[in-house]
């Protein structure tokens, strides 16, 4: 549990960096004060929630289909974490990484009401690295329940980055604030890069 | 001749520098010797003695010709080797190894070192409870001792503390003199961010798993201090961890870049001490006036801590530690110690003189225990 909400802590920064400055406008458009922004923040945030808890048991199935041999259970999701890991590392490392928010393509939509849904709905599956993990470590879990919970933390570590959105205008220093997000995330990917060497290595010993 | 005229500004005569050293030789004397000076052991008085004369003679030194960094790295790099040399031998006498048992773990037998201060601040918050298996007021680097020494030494130095008291920043510090020129010249300014992601996710890590992760599986002093014994994959992992950051993190890229790297790059308590460079009273100062923005002290800063806009701007990051490389650089006197308030350009001396005293002192008797040691510890080997 606390890899999956370290995980989400460190991306959801990255996310924020990236993609909160996209969504803000289109979460704040027309909006009319607090109790408007609270319940398109809501509506976002149970979005993700749905998508998630939906991701969790597909993962866990996929994962019980694949996986059902111990050793393999245990190598599998090591090579996955190491080349996820590797290429969530590469994005933070790299300076001309495609910065670009997938949230971007509701541009086109008027309804303001559907818009939260929908930034929810491309949020989470606007697939990066960071998806990649926590689908693997929900498809490596024992049991279905397990991979809820690595879900969970997952989406409440990358959630509340978002709830202090409608603040985003007032933080000085953001350029600061998304470079250490950014290398934050490297940072989990080299975690999640250290756990799958140590799967990895594990289940050749045992296997 | 612009040398010349940097010297004279800081150096200062025989029988001047004599008279500032005084003060140092007399507070340093009553810690190294407690006041009473014990010749009985004549390896113990001939280890003493050393240490105290090392001290003197490189603060004398410091003033007698106005260079800084020079002396203050020869005792910060002895302290950084005694240091692990006396923790090292410590843990053999003690344990026959290097490494710790989960035993060792359970009876809180593990010294402490500063670097561990971060990780504690969220849990000792939230839970009144310290993690770290170390002992609280017992035995050699205990956790309340090192806690106030390093909260005194930040408070008044700043990111100082990182060259003028931390036990192993000698360590990169001496492998980034070695060699000429660098074989890396340029590193991209976002890295030197890189402690507060490091901050950021050993304090979560430590928080949310109540374990000192830093110590667990990053720091890479454990190469030179104590670690845990390998007995699995993951201890294993830990200890390749260790030794790769010490190699390129200390060794490697300090020698190619000629900058200390693990401080710069790595150290989470550098950026919790980078933070507090906002409050302490001493600070470099550049005088725009005396500049000719030749920009060698951006060349030969350790930290990254100065950029070319910075001294145009006549200002200095706060990644600044204070170590005097880039005073002692400058042909101009341009760049020098200040305190805060005192406008550039002002009280030159007064401030350095100030500056060194309080920050050299810290240093002579922080380390004096650890040389004493480890120079008794070589005569026994030699003799």
């Amino acid at each position: 549990m606390t890899d999956s909400l370290i995980l989400g802590l460190s991306s959801g920064s990255a996310c924020l960096a990236t993609c909160g400055m996209v969504m803000f406008p289109y979460l704040m458009a027309g909006s009319a004060g607090v109790r408007r922004i609270a319940i398109d923040l809501s509506l976002f945030l149970l979005t993700r929630f749905v998508v998630y808890f939906f991701l969790a048991t597909i993962a866990w199935y996929f994962g019980q289909a694949l996986f059902s041999n111990p050793v393999v259970r245990n190598i599998v999701p090591g090579i996955l974490y190491i080349v996820f890991a590797i290429m969530l590392v590469r994005y933070s490392i790299s300076k001309n990484s495609n910065r670009d928010c997938p949230v971007k393509i509701v541009k086109t939509v008027n309804n303001h009401k559907l818009l939260p849904i929908l930034l929810g709905l491309v949020n989470s599956l606007g697939f990066c690295p960071a998806l990649f993990l926590i689908l693997t470590k929900g498809a490596a879990e024992k049991t279905l329940v397990h991979s809820y919970i690595a879900f969970l933390a997952f989406f409440i570590g990358s959630s509340i980055w978002f709830i202090p959105l409608p603040l985003a205008g007032k933080i000085r220093k953001k350029e600061v604030l998304t470079t250490i997000g950014i290398l934050a995330t490297g940072l989990a990917g080299v975690i999640f890069m250290i756990k799958g060497l140590t799967n990895l290595i594990g289940g050749l010993i045992n296997g | 001749m612009v040398n010349d005229l940097k010297i004279a500004g800081t150096r200062k005569s025989l029988g001047k520098s004599l008279l500032y050293t005084l003060p140092m030789f007399l507070i340093t004397f009553l810690f190294i010797t407690g006041g009473r000076p014990n010749f009985s052991d004549p390896s113990s008085a001939i280890a003493v003695l050393t240490a105290f004369l090392l001290v003197n003679v490189l603060y004398f030194l410091m003033h007698f010709t106005g260079k800084t960094d020079r002396y203050r790295a020869v005792l910060f790099i002895i302290f950084a080797l005694s240091l692990s040399y006396t923790l090292i031998h410590n843990m053999l006498e003690v344990r026959n190894s290097m490494s710790f048992s989960q035993a060792d773990i359970l009876e809180c037998k593990i010294p402490f070192c500063h670097l561990v201060i971060p990780m504690m601040i969220l849990p000792a918050v939230f839970t009144k409870s310290i993690i770290f298996p170390g002992s609280i007021l017992n035995g050699f680097a205990n956790i309340s001792t090192m806690i106030v020494l390093w909260l005194v030494a930040t408070l008044v130095l700043g990111r100082g503390f990182c060259s003028w008291g931390c036990f192993y920043g000698g360590w990169d510090d001496g492998f980034s003199r070695f060699g000429k020129k660098p074989l890396i010249k340029r590193i991209d300014g976002l890295w030197k961010w890189m402690p507060f992601a490091v901050l950021m996710m050993v304090m979560l890590t430590a928080a949310l798993s109540m374990m000192p992760t830093y110590c667990s599986w990053i720091c890479p002093f454990k190469a030179v201090t104590e670690f845990e014994q390998v007995t699995s994959v993951e201890s294993a992992t830990k200890a390749g961890i260790f030794l790769s950051l010490f190699g390129g993190l200390v060794i490697a890229l300090p020698i190619m870049t000629k900058k200390r790297t693990q401080c710069s790059f790595l150290c989470p308590l550098g950026a919790i001490n980078t933070l507090s460079n906002k409050i302490t009273p001493f600070m470099i100062k550049i005088d725009k006036n005396a500049c000719n923005e030749c920009f060698k002290c951006v060349e030969t800063c350790p930290l990254y801590a100065l950029t070319r806009d910075d001294i145009k701007e006549g200002k200095v990051s706060m990644f600044c530690s204070k170590c005097g490389k880039c005073v002692d650089a400058c042909s101009k006197n341009a760049i020098h110690y200040g305190i805060k308030g005192v406008p550039a350009g002002t009280l030159k001396n007064f401030s350095r003189n100030l500056f060194l005293f309080v920050s050299f002192l810290f240093m002579a008797i922080f380390s004096a225990g650890s040389i004493i040691a480890s120079f008794q510890g070589l005569l026994k080997l030699i003799f």
